[in-house]
């Protein structure tokens, strides 16, 4: 599974990646899992099976979720208690029920 | 308090939405973004130029000679001087992606009419001489560094709206039938581009036949002073703060959303300072520059939520705390702060929410006093990025001054203060939350 995560810089986001690569590793699910800004998107996004968006960025959602149409991927918003306590196992499970759905 | 959480998510938020999901300010952003890693360089062959250790510029001299530092500043020539150049390129590009048209040649164009909105010419003062003389043939560096920032970003809009009304129309040329489609997509940009042309052409010679003589001279009359008072001032810049921390409560990023707007202007005052700190004016012009808010206001992230991470390592009594502030201790040293805002929460939190307005209006005006009685060394135009840790950030921006460093520690002691009890009365809450459990 390919997931994509964005938020405003990245930067964010990237401290949720290695938190859901270490929940990945443990549960023996084999992820691809990178964060990008909200401005390179675009060129990331055909390489993701699900793109994963960062609550400060929601106003950004309508457009993402466009491009996800598009592009044929799920695209929705992390929880906000999720993404402030960093938590890796919940936006993995997340992720899985977007793109099995 | 419910009433104020209501306005926030039924009113504040909708429109924040609107505001930063609008194109333009989008593409503004994103395009502006391009310059950044060019003028981080730039600053890094800056700060070289002008270490403050003694005996520095003599050992300098000795070793390469007495043009050591214009050889040097080389590089900041090429970085600093040319964002307007850059930038305009970014944000035609990133508005033609945003209006899915091809964004190189967009770009491209915009390039192209914003150096036909730029008179070549350059004043040249003659050894011996008592007044300068136009002198034709060149490209004047002046303006294509912060100078001609506000006309290279109004042409990347003008000409990408062009670019892509003519494109979505489908005013393209038709070539017969035998011709290589790779052929033909190559003259896709052929009408655009010259319409633009056209239209950037005649707005040179119309404005050439006013007082004002240029474009940049309109520009900068007309939108640039204005900006730059509204920029400059101190009212301005708490608005400014006031909006940042007021989106990042409704869990916006205000920096961004705000950036949009207010990022072009911070960046033409850092810019200003650079210019001066590099001839070695004793007084540099600026106080609120882009570093003004990431270094000396935003520690630790917006909100200047450092401090509250300290606390919770240090005082927390409820597990809840204690556990994210071991989390967030890393980020924030870095300024990144979404576990605090979203984690603690402060987002939605009213309690939280009034410290985390507070505490950076209170160091933008401690920095404002500090920095415009000379207290402390204004920012010198250095790029540091963001993420800088704090003390060293300070260091840095202000062009290697301990000042620097000392203003951060202090503004750092006043947001302490002010989260404080509020940090006692959320922790308390949590405490008897887990023993009641």
């Amino acid at each position: 599974m390919r997931i994509l995560l964005c938020c405003a810089a990245g930067m964010s986001t990237s401290l949720l990646v290695t938190k859901m690569e270490k929940a990945a590793e443990e549960q023996g699910v084999e992820a691809k899992i990178w964060a990008v800004s909200a401005d390179v998107v675009r060129n990331h996004v055909d390489n993701a099976d699900v793109l994963l968006v960062g609550p400060q960025v929601r106003y950004m959602l309508p457009q993402l979720k466009k491009l996800g149409q598009e592009k044929g991927i799920p695209v929705d918003m992390i929880n906000t208690m999720h993404y402030g306590t960093c938590n890796g196992a919940e936006v993995l499970k997340f992720a899985k029920q977007l793109v099995t759905k | 308090m419910s009433k104020f959480t209501d306005v926030l998510e039924n009113k504040v938020m909708p429109m924040a939405g609107r505001i930063a999901g609008q194109r333009h300010l989008q593409a503004l952003r994103d395009g502006l973004i391009l310059t950044m890693p060019l003028i981080i360089v730039g600053s890094i062959f800056l700060i070289l130029g002008f270490l403050p250790i003694p005996g520095y510029e003599e050992f300098m001299a000795n070793t390469y000679g007495d043009q050591w530092l214009t050889k040097l500043l080389y590089p900041v020539g090429a970085t600093f001087d040319i964002m307007a150049l850059i930038a305009g390129f970014g944000i035609a590009y990133r508005l033609a992606e945003k209006y899915n048209v091809e964004p190189l040649s967009a770009g491209a164009i915009s390039v192209s009419a914003f150096l036909l909105a730029t008179p070549f010419e350059v004043s040249f003062l003659a050894e011996g001489a008592t007044a300068a003389v136009m002198v034709g043939g060149a490209i004047p560096a002046a303006l294509m560094g912060s100078k001609g920032l506000f006309v290279a970003m109004l042409i990347a809009m003008l000409s990408t709206e062009i670019y892509r009304y003519i494109i979505q129309k489908n005013i393209v040329f038709k070539l017969p039938d035998g011709v290589p489609p790779a052929v033909s997509k190559s003259f896709v940009a052929l009408i655009p581009g010259a319409i633009v042309i056209f239209v950037v052409w005649i707005l040179r010679i119309l404005v050439e036949n006013t007082d004002f003589g240029s474009l940049h001279n309109i520009v900068g009359e007309i939108l640039g002073k204005p900006l730059g008072v509204l920029g400059g001032s101190l009212i301005g810049s708490l608005v400014a703060v006031f909006l940042v921390q007021l989106l990042w409560s409704c869990g916006l990023h205000g920096a961004s959303i705000v950036g949009g707007v207010m990022g072009p202007i911070w960046l033409a005052s850092t810019d200003a300072n650079r210019l001066a700190f590099q001839e070695g004016a004793e007084a540099l012009p600026n106080v609120f520059t882009q570093q003004f808010f990431d270094i000396f206001v935003y520690i630790g992230g917006s909100g200047a939520t450092f401090a509250l991470v300290v606390m919770m390592l240090l005082r927390a009594r409820s597990q809840q705390m204690k556990q994210l502030g071991r989390l967030a201790f890393g980020p924030g040293l870095f300024n990144i702060n979404e576990p605090i805002t979203f984690g603690m929460p402060i987002v939605m939190n009213p309690l939280m929410i009034v410290p985390f307005i507070l505490a950076p209006l209170a160091i933008v005006i401690t920095t404002y006093i500090a920095m415009s009685t000379g207290l402390v060394a204004k920012p010198a135009g250095i790029a540091v990025p963001w993420t800088m840790p704090p003390i060293i950030g300070g260091y840095l921006a202000t062009g290697g001054k301990i000042s620097g460093a000392l203003l951060q520690l202090f503004n750092f002691c006043v947001t302490f203060a002010i989260y404080y009890p509020f940090f006692r009365m959320w922790d308390r809450q949590k405490y008897a939350e887990e023993q009641g459990k």
